[in-house]
């Protein structure tokens, strides 16, 4: 790329075209121009058709023809499902890409709600089945979670680590914290011990402390940097004005740390919402295959 | 006294560097201000945190200057008397102070080190796992297994248990498990009608032997009596369905592969379908069998039926064909026409009794209040719905008739004497004791003191002639009893009276017999009809012959066709009907609406508890005793 002389200037266009680059990606939600979506709506059409005109027994749908066959074809999709697991670990090109793959994955994840729930003809109740049933909901509603969050999420990632200067990493963001941290130290020698104390409190403070609520809504009550900074506002309000005050410069670290752990707050919410919704679906996930198990078990079983 | 104070600092490599200070007081400040004999850049640590000064040669005094402590010997202290030989170690915020004679001057030597990093952010942070999940929430590797060891132990283990401890109790009908836990209740894929409810929680009472599916024995541990006669043979009842076809064919064959044998009761009777009374027998599984049955089963005689609205045989009703030699009435069946006719041994006229402006009308006006309506009789004068009302008693006629057609015959004293109605030979000993009285006038020549013909021939003609004369005296009596009996008498205008021959009748009912009356109490025991739930129509609405008819023997019970017939309202379970009915309100019918199944003879498919009262089948003339003669 170095090498590429660079492209002469193009005349400047007044046609509202924005400055972002024209992606020739396409995702794996539209992969092979939704073919997935399509196979999986084409069937859940039929499969709801299938439920309204098929004539049958008004109870007791899960025993009929059409129930055991959609129950089936169900248990069978929900271990194909799980195979992404295994799956993803193997990347692959070509007719079956993983790609390929996580579109089927996502899109006969959605068609099972509608397998499933005709399978159950409606009928619920507090029981291994219906249990199966809220377990495979749970699972697919989770999914759906996290393919919005990976849809929409990425680009609020990016742009909170952009600003003026450019990107930061997450390596540069602890960096900034303990650069900022090394100056409040230095800068606040000269403090009395009440002000030194509060200013100890902020640096003694982990920035990754917080439990998963807080990290997931981004609100940390009683932060101690926040708290340092304002208790120092309100000291100094009171005192008489110095020119060489060290507050002064304290109070101005300390705001930028704030605004730095801000940041890196925000990114940990967004990243936490990216992985967050994997701790429901995948051990949700082995337990729905459990119920399933028993479900199915329970029904040959009381045959 | 001096003092010496060694700062060691680190190198980023590790390194260590020494700065050696001696400090030439009597005093030694630890703190944070720079003009401390020991510096501790630590905001945790006061400006003027602590001081120290020597005792004696061996000994020195720490003291705090202000109120915040330190540590000795990892001890919270805010004075202390240090051994300079022992040595200390003392603490303050992130440093650490060692006490110890140096060696080389003999002086007592601080050594500070720090010990805690500057900030938390200064010390060693894992970029990889910091941004992620993980140390804030378990590993999705063990809420996997562990969630799903979870579920298999409640919901498989812990059921199969459950099946296996009471294995014994199965196929006992009054076995119940006993309290605790049932973890097979949460296999139930639904509440069990009301009819089962008190199995509660007794899944072995029907699932018996694991994979197995449920048998008719299981059903037959309580149903031994009351199981209809459809299951008597199993096989019949499979070949009455016909041997399915295509799809069904195959449906069939998946079933009997997965041990689902057809032909069992809860092909029909599915349990777990929440707790109410078992539903209505659906039309589809008895046209399964009977509609067109006559093709798979040629013996039966039964004849095919499918929908009600445009497929079900014409009725037939059960009419009272004759009266046997005892005295007993025999029933036989015939299909239902316009015009029929059975034997009730009575006369009545339906029209002239419900007619409005006739003398019957005029007598019931001028006795208001003793009937239902003001101006004419009306059905319910004379017929009553039994306790159920689903059918009416018979008339009587004491309660029905007498009130009009008195049977009084004569008056004594104000006292009315009455014939006993139903007894024959009463009302002929009653009558002839009335008119006994009447005799020839006695001829004056055979009283004692009258003159007479001289002469014993002329006595003893007058004597046989008043003789033949009394023997042959048209009595009065038997006047009146030939009259009760005849045209225009009591008993003629209701009763069918015949006249003796060849020695029937007896003398005590004066040779005349009466025909004992039969009232049809049920015309369809096949299907079951309830007033009660007509009773919003009128009685002609049905009966439509009734206000016109004066004959007592005509049928007047409405067939399926026809005016006033079932089909008028009652459309197939589909709302299906003929083209020649006319339907206003039209009445969706299934087959179990009339038709009974089970084996007692309650109303069709309703729950046992709301069935009202045994009244129904408990009056001798409700059901035909003896078998019905088919021609």
């Amino acid at each position: 790329m170095a090498t590429t002389p660079a492209p002469a200037p193009a005349p400047r266009r007044r046609t509202g075209a924005t400055r972002e680059r024209q992606s020739t990606h396409e995702g794996f939600l539209v992969h092979r121009n939704g073919k997935w979506i399509k196979i999986s709506a084409a069937l859940a059409g039929a499969l709801i058709l299938l439920y309204i005109l098929v004539p049958l027994p008004p109870h007791h749908f899960g025993s009929s023809w059409l129930g055991y066959t959609l129950g089936t074809l169900g248990a069978l999709l929900i271990l194909w499902l799980t195979a992404l697991g295994m799956r993803k670990r193997a990347i692959t090109p070509g007719r079956w890409s993983l790609k390929g793959w996580t579109s089927a994955h996502v899109w006969l994840g959605v068609l099972l709600i509608v397998i499933g729930t005709l399978h159950s003809g409606f009928a619920f109740g507090w029981n291994v089945h219906t249990l199966a049933w809220t377990l495979m909901m749970i699972v697919i509603i989770s999914g759906i979670f996290g393919v919005t969050a990976y849809a929409t999420l990425p680009r609020a990632l990016s742009a909170n680590r952009y600003d003026a200067e450019g990107a930061i990493t997450e390596k540069q963001m602890v960096e900034a914290l303990r650069s900022l941290d090394r100056q409040l130290h230095d800068a606040a020698q000269p403090l009395d011990p009440e002000c030194a104390r509060l200013v100890g409190r902020s640096l003694e403070q982990d920035p990754f402390t917080g439990s998963i609520v807080n990290r997931l809504t981004g609100r940390y009550p009683g932060d101690a940097t926040r708290e340092a900074a304002g208790e120092l506002r309100r000291l100094r309000a009171h005192r008489p004005r110095r020119a060489d005050d060290p507050l002064d410069k304290v109070d101005a670290l300390l705001t930028r740390k704030e605004a730095m752990l801000a940041r890196l707050r925000r990114h940990l919410r967004i990243k936490g919402w990216l992985q967050a919704w994997l701790y429901v679906h995948v051990p949700m996930t082995f337990a729905l295959i459990a119920a399933l198990s028993a479900h199915v078990v329970s029904v040959f079983f009381y045959w | 006294m001096s003092f010496v104070v060694r700062q060691i600092a680190l190198k980023s490599s590790g390194e260590e560097i020494v700065r050696r200070a001696v400090v030439e007081s009597d005093v030694l400040v630890i703190g944070r201000d720079g003009s401390s004999g020991i510096h501790l850049a630590d905001l945790a640590v006061d400006p003027r945190h602590a001081r120290i000064r020597a005792i004696d040669a061996d000994r020195l005094l720490i003291e705090s200057i202000g109120v915040q402590p330190f540590t000795v010997n990892g001890r919270s202290a805010t004075s202390s008397e240090l051994e300079i030989a022992t040595g200390a170690e003392l603490g303050f915020g992130g440093h650490r102070i060692t006490l110890a004679r140096e060696a080389e001057s003999g002086l007592p030597a601080f050594t500070v080190r720090r010990i805690e990093a500057v900030s938390e952010s200064a010390e060693a942070i894992d970029i990889g796992s910091a941004y992620t999940l993980q140390k804030l929430m378990p590993g999705k590797r063990l809420s996997a297994w562990g969630f799903a060891a979870l579920v298999l132990l409640a919901f498989l283990a812990v059921p199969i248990w459950s099946w296996a401890t009471y294995q014994p109790l199965a196929l006992h009908k009054d076995a119940r498990r006993p309290a605790g836990i049932h973890g097979d209740a949460a296999w139930s894929s639904g509440t069990l009608s009301l009819a089962h409810k008190n199995l509660g929680g007794d899944c072995q009472a029907c699932h018996i032997q694991p994979f197995v599916a449920v048998r008719d024995n299981a059903c037959m541990t309580c149903h031994k009596e009351d199981a209809h006669q459809h299951i008597a043979d199993g096989a019949r009842l499979l070949k009455a369905r016909g041997e399915p076809t295509g799809f069904a064919g195959f449906q069939r064959a998946v079933a009997s592969a997965f041990n689902k044998p057809a032909g069992r009761c809860v092909d029909c009777h599915t349990e777990h379908e929440g707790a109410g009374a078992m539903p209505a027998t659906q039309q589809q599984f008895c046209t399964t069998c009977h509609d067109g049955l006559k093709t798979r089963l040629p013996d039966t005689k039964i004849a095919d039926a499918a929908d009600f609205g445009t497929a079900h045989p014409r009725f037939r009703p059960m009419l009272v064909a004759g009266i046997d030699g005892k005295g007993k009435p025999w029933f036989q069946r015939a299909v239902w026409q316009e015009g029929m006719k059975e034997s009730t041994g009575l006369k009545f006229t339906h029209a002239q009794h419900l007619s409005k402006m006739n003398g019957i009308a005029q007598m019931v006006r001028r006795r208001p209040g003793e009937f239902a309506a003001g101006d004419a009789l009306n059905c319910a004068d004379c017929h009553q719905t039994d306790s159920g009302g689903a059918r009416f008693k018979p008339v009587e006629m004491e309660k029905a008739c007498q009130s009009c057609h008195s049977l009084t015959f004569d008056e004594i004293g104000g006292t009315f004497r009455t014939l006993h109605h139903g007894q024959p030979d009463q009302v002929v000993a009653d009558l002839r004791a009335a008119f006994r009285g009447g005799m020839p006038p006695r001829p004056a020549s055979l009283s004692g003191m009258a003159r007479r013909i001289p002469g014993a021939a002329a006595q003893q003609s007058t004597a046989a002639d008043y003789a033949r004369a009394v023997h042959f005296y048209p009595m009065q009596a038997d006047e009146a009893v030939a009259q009760v009996f005849s045209k225009g008498g009591l008993c003629y205008d209701c009763h069918t009276i015949g006249r003796a021959r060849n020695g029937e009748g007896s003398a005590a009912t004066a040779g005349f017999t009466v025909q004992k009356p039969v009232q049809n109490g049920r015309y369809y025991s096949k299907g079951w009809f309830d007033h009660k739930d007509h009773r919003k129509a009128e009685c002609v609405t049905c009966h439509v012959k009734a206000a016109t008819s004066n004959d007592a023997d005509a049928v007047l019970v409405p067939g399926i066709d026809g005016a006033g017939g079932c089909r008028s309202c009652h459309v197939g379970e589909g709302g299906a009907k003929l083209a020649s009915a006319h339907v206003k309100e039209p009445v969706a019918s299934g087959c179990a609406m009339c038709h009974e199944y089970h084996m007692d003879s309650g109303a069709p498919w309703k729950p046992a508890n709301k069935r009202k009262g045994p009244a129904l089948r408990t009056a001798a003339w409700d059901r035909p005793r003896h078998p019905p003669i088919v021609r």
